[in-house]
């Protein structure tokens, strides 16, 4: 062997030899990412706080979360599923018949996992803003509070949907959630816990935020008033009602009286005004979730939850969901004298259907707020006209669509996002007309009926002056409106609870709470029922509908979870 | 001249491109080729004049002429002749790869002609086995090697589509997708979780992607690495096995041009039919009165009375002349599938001019392809140029060379799913054009929103990408010493992918989009290889023992970026006007980036003693940049031993029909890393929102907190958890196996059985709901077990009179389980959630409720278990566990997913000229789960939309013999639901290909100057035979799939 040739061999063995550095040959680092621990600055904390709140509002049409209109006005017996037929979208149709809702539908699953995600976004908020410093970080008590509101608002949402659920707070560890129980904690524990995040938000957030996104400490005590109410109404296994604590009312009432008293806030003079995007972040929004287009996003951070909402026209084209029904319409008739709602005979006979009944009757002028009517202005605009063929199938759902949650194709907020639209229009989580009637509701149930009376009032004058945008192109009304105030004689506690429901009803119709303000009050079933009796001789649908007591005031536990947990997880009674 | 003269006349032919570089290569090789043939002319006896053929007569090149017992010899030309001067009492020994060794007495002849036979298996043949050669004869792994002729002059894009039932063992679907990159290729069973792809090595250079991108002309040879012995040099990626494909180089002293071309034309295979307009009315009058509703649909109205027992009978459907108010859409009967689908054509013009001197040679080879597709607009073409070469330098003790090829794939980019989808949902009622024949037909109210599939193919016909890839390597081979070989290569395979976007305006019903918009998006990717190895190949022992050694190391460094930029409203869609700065709204962007890293280290040793007792081992080290940093490295080692019977003398002596026969058994290791790059990282992300946000969730983390619209800040969410433990996926796999030879090797086969444990499976899993966000992680999960048979048996011969004929067939089977599962994770793969998991099943397994006919009467939905929406009619499922009611601890394993058998059988015959091929293909004892019945037997999962045929047969009171559930428009019963409605026998035989070629008489095509030219027809997927009970057109075929064509072809190849 030569010397040429047993020098390239030595060259060889050393080119394979070369292990030069393998561990620094392989250390590749994630590109457009973050690790954990850099999310550690004040900084980067303050934007996981954002993050939280963008949670607010990443729904979708088949779960929608923001105007919970599926779970909240579907189910209450004030909408129709609509869409294309009964099987369009069929979860929400079983929803809204319960006879055959079950426990592994994938929408109810997924609400449940969209629930936790958003609160695992507040936890890890949570625990940064909890190890931070605050020297370097002054604000991080406020974030703290935001970062509670947020966290009790999903909370909320679980609750009241699913009634027992297991609570995981940014305390715990990951490797310990799997051996949490959905019944770790009773009925009112679980409030408590939901309260105590709301007390903690009223603790530390100031009077007034900068910007206006942010919870401050009205929309904390508002939302503490809300969940307090909600568990004053105590509850048994079988979920029927079986008392209600004095002592929870007369907090509501107070913590009520504190949102009153800071003066931020006022009933917007025309009700309209909740339902444009003019409107958005005026006096009467004390929380909202904030949409935004044009934004520098992709496609916006629109309001998708309602984006089957729209009608069937050209210039929006899909999906005509959320229909209200037939019950509802009826419900906005007032006595011809008095101008107050029938409470007994608004339905037995003569439905609003045609334009042509809306002058024949009188009625609550918050009907054309909320319900869409064939030859009455779209959305307040008198040459926009609805048409019966903006209507997907009025065989099954009738000729009646959703206004509250939709814009002018013409507003700037409206987003077309082929085939369906959304808008950048901010969806109210906390109006202020919500803050009077919890408290309206919190005296009855004390029994000071008298000193609710007026709350009650003011929103019924309130909607009351709102008829200057229900005009007809010719500047005519566009129906017969007659709204009177309740008088002070005859105004007992048992009335008074008809009037308080029946304002809730009319003030709040299709935005997402009637169902479970019907199980606050321990009614739904009966309720229900009675609805599904008459309402099934025009929907031929309903006619399979039946609630059933003790089971259907919640969803399900979702059979993935209870799988998932390893039946660590109970399944809520009768499913 | 004389080539140079040819080629120029070949010139004319309108198929050839770029014929330029073509005859700068073809002018040298007249100078080379000539060289050899003048220098024998010395003092000698006679000369002798040789005409070499193959068994088709076509002329061999390459053969090598020796004078038996001297070194004197001789090449034969591209023509097949040879000329050498020699003893007149000379014998020759004529030998060639692939062929039968022949000695022919030269006994006073000047002229000679001979013909070679080939062997079906060439125990010399060699075989690249991974860094190395071996000769076959001492492989002691399960190792297929394919022949490139029996699928050459298929029509597919995709060079792997052309083996499906050809290896067995190696299982192959596809559909007709014209770029021909619908392929799945999985090699012994599903040995993983995630991505089940094998490893392709492309003349040593490694890549998991894009093999549709590869002429085939271009390949030599194809060799599947079927178990871990033979695998596990590749260590890390070659769990799922390992296909070898090497590519054409020039052989020594051979210049040679081959043209070829081939036409075809396609017509689309079966489709599910769906209802005509009268019938939909007519299903949907039914459904409704079994729901006990009105029937009421916008567009139909209904003459009906009421039958003797009460009951409502149809007399009429009646359709509107119009659709919709304003009178533009008239009513229609429209078959979708049919508008949407076309007869194709497909051609391929390929030139190969390969020339071959004593000290290296060019390849060099031009390729198109074009397919205009069976669906309309979404052909793809595609262009290939190569080059290969070698030089031999220092007394042929350096090789360097390359190979090198170039890839241009332009293909149409639409939403397949979407195309087929469509085309069964929207009702036939829609017009394809509004009454002006422009316009589109579209939904209207009382159809849900789905789109006209024609508008969506036609509208999108200008939205076409293009990838082009740079694929091949530079090496240079020192002989160190003799038998002592150091190899180095530098491998790279880059891609540039370009697509622009035209998103048009449009109004199709009551769907419309009136802001058109253009988006550019461009990524680059891919790795570069650097491979450094030592091979040394030793004689002892007065040859009884021979040993070769193999020591190299491998780095692979991948990097991929990617963006995009948008913009909307453009005043023109005019392709000419649609540039970014055109637009004037809404200017978006967006880009990413990724990379993974491998470093390797990698040893075998090959011993053989006196040819008999062979053993193999090999190890290899590797490392990986997606793992923990604890856990980066793996060690993959393997053994394996043959035994050559036949090489024994008490074999040779007493039983001489058997020409070969070697035991093989073989044990080792090999690896999967096929997960994110960054997988064992916690990682988090800024996400300004979701790009589609209309059928996925928004996972922005941007918030308005301003309230102005504008400067909106955003955080972070976690995307995954971190596993710093995260490590290789282990595959462990035992194979023994036999390779026989009988009466002269006219009978041959082998056959194969293996076990192979997955371990440790890289799984990212479904999670409890309350982890939240990111609560992906990727683990070590799960174990499966693959197990099976596999035989392989082929018959040859030639009879007196000529003809030549073969027949080989191959069966497989494999079985699959799941062996072992985490306990946390135990759930995630189905089962009732407490003692039911799909432990012991096959990962294709369906867990589901069985189906047990239909309820008859109320009854009997009275007296059946509680099941909620049970109704004559409906599904009756059964009550497995026995506690009157149907929930979810009454299902069961109803599937495992997996085939008794596959086969495939392949006939050959040639006479005369005259060739003659025929291959059937076959999958038996398979139970799938036959998803298209969602579509076709119900009206209640699918609202708005299109329905199948089979509805009309529909159960009903007075149709009590039908299996299909009565027609309703709500599915109260859940009839959706995993059941054993679904589960088909999807059993089938195709007859997958059936060739005629001739081949012009020597006599006549050397008047033209022509070395050979064969024509030849083909038809592919011309018959089908499958078992009654599946209810879909074709068991091959979702209805998702691009359609699998018939397909007939005419082609040409020209050798000159």
């Amino acid at each position: 062997m030569n010397l040429f040739k047993t020098s390239l061999l030595a060259v060889s063995l050393l080119t394979l030899g070369v292990s030069c550095n393998d561990k620094g040959f392989l250390d590749v680092n994630p590109t457009g990412a973050l690790s954990d621990s850099q999310l550690n600055t004040p900084e980067n904390i303050d934007k996981q706080v954002i993050a939280a709140y963008s949670q607010l509002g990443n729904d979708i049409y088949y779960v929608p979360y923001t105007s919970m209109w599926p779970y909240g006005n579907v189910r209450g017996g004030d909408a129709y599923k609509g869409g294309g037929g009964t099987a369009d979208v069929d979860a929400f149709h079983f929803y809204e018949t319960f006879s055959f809702n079950r426990v592994d539908i994938s929408n109810t699953d997924e609400f449940w996992y969209r629930m936790y995600l958003s609160i695992s976004r507040c936890n890890d908020a949570l625990r940064r803003l909890n190890a931070v410093d605050a020297t370097t970080m002054p604000t991080k008590a406020i974030r703290q509070g935001e970062v509670r509101f947020l966290r009790g608002h999903f909370y909320f949402l679980l609750k009241e949907m699913f009634k027992y659920v297991p609570y995981i707070d940014e305390s715990l560890a990951t490797e310990d959630y799997p051996n949490v129980s959905n019944r770790a904690l009773s009925n009112d524990a679980l409030w408590s816990k939901i309260a105590d995040d709301f007390r903690a938000a009223v603790a530390s957030l100031p009077a007034d935020q900068s910007e206006i996104g942010r919870a401050n400490k009205s929309a904390a005590q508002a939302y503490l008033a809300k969940t307090l109410l909600y568990q004053a109404y105590t509850q048994s296994d079988a979920n029927a009602v079986t008392g209600i604590d004095a002592s929870k009312l007369t907090e509501v009432n107070t913590l009520c009286d504190a949102v009153i008293a800071s003066g931020k806030y006022q009933l917007h003079s025309d009700f309209a005004t909740n339902f444009l995007t003019t409107g958005d972040n005026g006096v009467e929004s004390v929380f909202a979730i904030q949409f935004s287009r044009n934004d520098g996003t992709p496609k916006g951070r629109t309001d998708r939850g309602n984006e089957l909402n729209y009608p069937m026209n050209p210039d929006y084209g899909c999906c005509s969901f959320h229909q209200p029904s037939q019950n509802l319409i009826n419900a906005f008739k007032t006595d011809a004298t008095t101008g107050l709602p029938r409470f007994t005979d608004f339905n037995t006979s003569g439905d609003l259907v045609t334009a042509s009944d809306f002058l024949a009757t009188t009625v609550d002028p918050r009907v054309d707020h909320t319900v869409a009517v064939v030859g009455h202005p779209f959305k307040y605009s008198p040459t926009f006209v609805f048409d019966n063929s903006w209507v997907r199938v009025p065989g099954v759902y009738g000729y009646n669509l959703s206004m509250k949650e939709s814009v002018l194709p013409t507003d700037p907020s409206f987003q077309k996002t082929p085939p369906f639209m959304s808008s950048s229009k901010n969806w109210a989580i906390i109006r202020y007309a919500d803050v009077l009637l919890w408290k309206a509701e919190a005296l009855i149930e004390l029994n000071r009926s008298a000193d609710a009376l007026p709350l009650i009032n003011q929103i019924r004058t309130r909607a009351q002056n709102s008829t200057g945008r229900l005009k007809q192109a010719n500047g005519s009304a566009i129906s017969n409106y007659k709204i009177g105030q309740y008088p002070t004689a005859g105004f007992t506690q048992a009335y008074a609870r008809e009037a308080l429901r029946f304002e809730r009803r009319m003030e709040f119709a299709m935005e997402g709470c009637r169902f479970f303000d019907l199980v606050r009050w321990g009614i739904a079933g009966p309720y229900l029922n009675a609805y599904f009796a008459k309402e099934k001789n025009l929907r031929q649908y309903l006619s399979t509908a039946n609630f059933t007591v003790g089971r259907d005031e919640y969803m399900p536990i979702p059979l993935n979870q209870i799988n998932f947990s390893k039946g660590l997880y109970k399944q809520n009674n009768g499913w | 001249m004389r080539k140079s003269v040819l080629f120029a006349r070949q010139l004319g032919l309108p198929a050839l491109l770029a014929a330029a570089p073509l005859a700068l290569v073809a002018l040298p090789n007249v100078a080379l080729a000539a060289g050899p043939k003048n220098t024998t002319r010395a003092y000698a006896d006679i000369t002798v004049t040789g005409q070499v053929n193959d068994e088709k007569g076509e002329g061999l090149p390459g053969v090598t002429v020796i004078v038996k017992g001297t070194t004197n010899g001789a090449s034969t030309d591209a023509t097949g002749k040879f000329t050498l001067t020699v003893s007149s009492t000379a014998t020759l020994v004529l030998s060639s790869v692939g062929y039968v060794s022949q000695e022919v007495a030269v006994a006073g002849h000047s002229t000679l002609t001979v013909q070679l036979k080939p062997t079906t298996q060439d125990l010399n043949e060699v075989v690249v086995t991974g860094y190395q050669t071996q000769k076959r004869a001492d492989l002691t792994g399960a190792v297929s090697v394919v022949k490139t002729d029996e699928v050459k002059g298929m029509t597919s894009n995709n060079v792997v589509n052309n083996l499906q039932g050809r290896v067995p063992g190696v299982q192959i679907t596809t559909d007709g997708s014209p770029s021909g990159n619908n392929t799945a290729v999985r090699i012994r069973g599903f040995g993983t979780l995630g991505n089940n792809d094998p490893l392709y090595v492309i003349d040593g250079i490694p890549t998991k992607t894009g093999i549709n991108q590869i002429n085939q002309n271009d390949i030599e040879s194809i060799q599947v690495l079927k178990d871990a012995s033979a695998a596990s040099i590749y260590g890390s990626r070659a769990g799922n096995g390992v296909i070898i494909i090497t590519t054409r180089k020039a052989k020594k002293g051979v210049t040679r041009v081959d043209f070829s071309t081939f036409l075809s034309a396609q017509t689309p295979g079966p489709h599910i039919k769906m209802l005509n307009t009268q019938d939909y009315g007519r299903i949907y009058w039914q459904a409704a009165t079994n729901d006990g509703v009105t029937p009421n649909i916008p567009f139909y109205s209904y003459q009906s009375h009421q039958g003797p027992a009460g009951q409502p009978v149809l007399d009429a459907v009646v359709v509107p002349e119009f659709l919709d108010a304003a009178k533009t859409q008239r009513t229609a009967d429209t078959d979708w599938f049919k508008e949407t689908q076309q007869t194709a054509f497909t051609q391929q013009y390929n030139v190969n001019v390969s020339n071959g001197g004593e000290h290296g040679g060019v390849l060099f080879s031009l390729n198109y392809y074009k397919n205009t597709g069976t669906l309309k607009y979404t052909g793809a073409e595609r262009w290939t140029g190569r080059l290969n070469s070698d030089y031999s330098l220092l007394g042929d003790h350096l090789k360097i060379g390359q190979n090198l090829t170039v890839s241009k794939l332009q293909e149409a980019q639409f939403d397949l799913n979407l195309i087929r989808d469509r085309s069964s949902q929207l009702l036939n009622i829609v017009p394809v054009h509004t009454v002006d024949g422009i316009g589109w037909g579209g939904p209207v109210n009382g159809i849900g929103d789905r789109d006209n599939p024609v508008r969506l193919l036609t509208d999108n016909q200008q939205n076409r990408s293009d990838l082009y890839r740079l694929f091949g390597n530079a090496f240079a081979d020192a002989e160190i010493i003799k038998g002592l070989h150091l190899r180095t290569s530098f491998g790279v395979d880059y891609s540039l992918y370009k697509y622009n976007e035209l998103y048009k305006t449009f109004t199709a019903g009551y769907l419309s989009n009136a802001n058109n918009r253009v988006t550019n998006n461009e990524s680059t990717f891919g790795n570069w290889v650097w491979q450094n190895t030592l091979n040394y190949d030793l004689t002892l022992g007065g040859g009884n023992h021979t040993l070769s050694v193999l020591l190299g190391n491998e780095r692979i460094s991948y990097n991929q970026e990617a963006f995009y930029a948008s913009r909307t409203n453009f005043a023109s869609q005019d392709p000419n006007y649609i540039v970014l700065d055109a637009g004037s709204a809404n200017k978006d962007n967006g880009g990413s980036a990724t990379s993974y890293r491998l470093a390797s280290y990698f040893a075998k040793v090959n011993y053989a003693f006196k040819d008999r007792y062979l053993l193999s081992g090999t190890i290899r080290r590797d490392g990986s940049s997606r793992f923990g940093s604890d856990n980066q490295f793996g060690i993959f080692p393997a053994v394996s031993g043959g035994w050559r019977i036949s090489e024994e003398n008490f074999l040779k002596n007493n039983a001489t029909f058997v020409s070969d026969l070697k035991l093989r058994a073989g044990w080792g290791q090999t690896g999967n890393q096929d997960i994110a790059n960054y997988a064992s990282r916690a990682v988090y992300q800024s996400s300004l929102g979701t790009l589609d946000p209309n059928f996925a969730y928004d996972i922005g983390t941007a918030y308005d907190i301003y309230g102005n619209d504008t400067n909106l800040p955003a955080g972070y969410r976690r995307v995954q958890q971190a596993n710093p433990n995260l490590k290789w996926e282990t595959t462990t796999q035992t194979n023994v196996g036999a390779d026989f030879g009988f009466l002269g090797n006219k009978l041959t086969g082998s056959v194969d059985y293996f076990v192979k444990n997955s371990t440790d499976i890289l799984v990212n899993l479904p999670y409890l709901g309350v982890v939240g966000e990111g609560g992906d992680k990727f683990v070590n999960g799960a174990s499966i077990q693959n197990k099976g048979w596999e035989f392989l048996l082929g018959y040859q011969n030639t009879l007196a009179n000529g003809l030549s004929f073969n027949i080989t067939g191959n069966l497989a089977t494999f079985r699959n389980k799941l062996t072992y599962l985490p306990a946390e994770v135990i759930n995630a793969y189905g089962g009732n959630g407490q003692d039911v998991t799909r432990l012991g099943h096959s990962i294709n397994a369906t867990y589901g409720y069985v189906a047990d006919g239909l309820y008859q009467t109320a009854a009997e939905v009275a007296g059946g278990p509680t099941q909620v929406g049970a109704a004559p009619g409906r599904i009756r499922y059964k009550d497995l566990n026995g506690d009157g009611k149907i929930d979810n601890f009454d299902q069961t394993w109803i599937t495992e997913g997996i085939p008794n058998f596959n086969y495939g059988l392949n006939l050959g015959a040639s006479w005369k000229g005259f060739d003659v091929q025929v291959f059937f293909q076959g999958v038996q004892g398979i139970y799938a789960y036959n998803n298209s019945k969602f579509r076709t037997d119900f009206s209640s999962l699918a609202s708005g939309e299109n329905w199948g045929a089979r509805l009309l047969d529909a159960w009903s009171p007075t149709n009590t013999g039908s299996g299909i559930p009565a027609p309703t428009l709500v599915n109260s019963n859940n009839e959706g639901r995993a059941s054993t409605y679904f589960v088909e026998n999807a059993s089938y035989l195709k007859l997958r290909n059936v060739q005629l070629g001739y081949n012009l008489p020597t006599s006549l095509v050397s008047k033209i100057r022509l070395q050979n030219v064969r024509i030849y027809v083909q038809g592919q997927n011309f018959l089908i035979a499958k078992s009654k009970q599946f209810t879909g057109p074709d068991p091959e075929v979702t209805n998702y799939q691009y359609p699998v064509p018939h397909v007939f072809t005419t082609g040409l190849n020209v050798s000159f």
